[in-house]
């Protein structure tokens, strides 16, 4: 380095330092040496050792040395430091990384005390909330209680908000998970027909009020995935309920599996969610996924949302080892694509099977 | 050793802008053949999927919109009992035809069909298109 730029580097605040893959340092600024002091050569000793087929974490910065940035979270002496590769330094003899040291533990810790107080709040909301939800059933269920018409009907919207309260709040609760990186998905064979049909069934009456024709549509050969019953119904609960707000009246929603094959082995199951609604703008396609992200459109079912619920859905997909896609047409339609991978296992004669749903 | 790239596969359409402009001038039905063309050339594109599935949803949204709904009553076309030769049809079609005895509507098709009821009214939209049956209004 020329010495203008050793100064600039120096005057940093920043802690940065140019270090080779044994773990030597070959450059520090004085925001490193304050940060670390000596005691720096002791953890990269450690960081940058491979043991039992484990690598340190300097090791990861010169795996995949092509990519022209990375970035890792590492604990260095009880503090949480995101680790960001400037440059690459490659010589005959050996190579050196320029990585810079961002202290992020301020920020870890509240972002947990964010998520522990979202869940917090979320799970003392769920209980008074299902008591209410409750009480309500029961009401409404009571054959033969004489009701005026007008109480049936504010006790059904009382119903129909509890329940879209309970969606909120479930939704909350997952991001908090997803968050705080305590989103598991379980690993069980899973009928995915049968989660498709659930997911209808569970919105067939609120599809019926609004005059929305809601069905399925997925052959018999669906073969079984490997995932969570649970996550998925509630992915395709999300795209479904999520059409249900932007499709009028007499419209059309329907919910799809079909089975990709490389010849006859069944590779992955396409589940789609098609409806017959306003579509969204092109412009607004490639960011439904992220967080907070609402649609420009509004509502036809009034109420808005979390604007977690498609978020979810991708979090869900992608922990399936699958992905998701989108296509749109304003003033045609929306189709969510879903594409979960099948669960091959090898038989005894060096062929393949698929779980298969019988 | 040196390996040879993998082939890419050829960057996809503007498939919203593609499938709006063809539905508005050709209609929903060579639109649908279209895509069905072009997912031979784009066998991954997931957002392909979604564009069919979308006229997909339009066809049959289409056919149960008919003035009687559901009550509507299929029948054979004069066509297709004279020239039973010209249509090919594959085993889905032959079995909801050989349902349509001009007396079932679409709702007793429906619960006779051991197809799910997206499939079965696609496919009873395909043979109208066909001019295999017809749906009096």
């Amino acid at each position: 380095m020329n010495k203008m730029a050793i100064a600039l580097v120096d005057r940093l605040s920043t802690p940065i330092a140019v270090i080779t893959e044994t773990g030597l340092i070959e450059y520090r600024n004085t925001a490193f040496q304050q940060a670390f002091g000596d005691d720096a050569s002791h953890w990269l000793k450690d960081a940058s050792r491979a043991l039992a087929g484990e690598r340190g974490w300097l090791q990861g910065f010169f795996v995949d040395a092509e990519e022209e940035h990375k970035t890792l979270d590492v604990e260095i002496e009880g503090r949480v430091y995101r680790v960001d590769r400037i440059m690459m330094i490659a010589r005959e003899e050996s190579r050196a990384a320029a990585l810079s040291f961002d202290d992020v533990t301020a920020q870890r810790e509240m972002e947990q005390a964010k998520s522990d107080f979202t869940s917090m709040v979320v799970h003392d909301l769920r209980g008074p909330l299902s008591g209410i939800q409750g009480t309500l059933e029961f009401v409404l269920s009571q054959e033969g209680t004489r009701l005026d018409a007008m109480y049936t009907d504010l006790l059904n919207e009382a119903q129909r908000e509890s329940e879209r309260m309970m969606g909120l709040i479930n939704e909350l609760l997952d991001f908090s998970k997803i968050e705080s990186g305590n989103f598991v998905v379980e690993k069980e064979p899973v009928r995915v027909a049968g989660v498709l049909k659930r997911a209808v069934r569970s919105l067939q009456t609120v599809a019926a009020r609004d005059e929305i024709f809601l069905v399925s549509a997925h052959g018999r050969d669906v073969p079984m995935i490997i995932g969570s019953v649970e996550k998925l119904t509630q992915a395709v609960i999300n795209l479904v309920s999520n059409s249900l707000k932007f499709t009028p009246k007499k419209g059309m929603i329907s919910v799809g599996a079909q089975v990709v094959r490389n010849g006859d082995v069944p590779e992955a199951i396409v589940v789609t969610v098609t409806d017959s609604g306003m579509g969204i703008k092109a412009d607004e396609l490639a960011q439904i996924w992220e967080k907070y992200k609402q649609s420009g459109n509004k509502s036809l079912r009034g109420g808005g949302g979390t604007g977690l619920g498609l978020y979810i859905v991708k979090q869900i997909v992608e922990a399936h080892g699958g992905e998701i896609s989108v296509a749109s047409i304003e003033g045609v339609g929306t189709s969510m694509v879903l594409r979960l991978p099948v669960k091959r296992t090898a038989t005894a004669s060096g062929g393949w099977t698929a779980i298969q749903d019988r | 050793m040196s390996s040879l790239p993998s082939p890419k596969a050829p960057p996809s359409p503007d498939w919203s802008r593609l499938v709006g402009d063809s539905l508005r001038q050709n209609g929903v039905w060579h639109t649908f053949l279209k895509l069905m063309e072009a997912a031979k050339a784009y066998p991954n594109d997931l957002s392909l999927r979604g564009y069919i599935e979308i006229v997909r949803n339009a066809i049959v949204r289409d056919f149960v919109a008919h003035p009687k709904g559901m009550q509507a009553v299929p029948k054979l076309s004069a066509e297709f009992l004279t020239n039973f030769d010209r249509f090919n049809l594959n085993a889905q079609e032959g079995y909801l035809v050989s349902l349509i005895d001009g007396r079932f509507d679409l709702q007793k098709l429906l619960i006779l069909s051991p197809f799910d009821t997206f499939t079965t009214l696609f496919t009873l939209a395909k043979l109208t298109y066909e001019r295999a049956i017809t749906v009096p209004q």
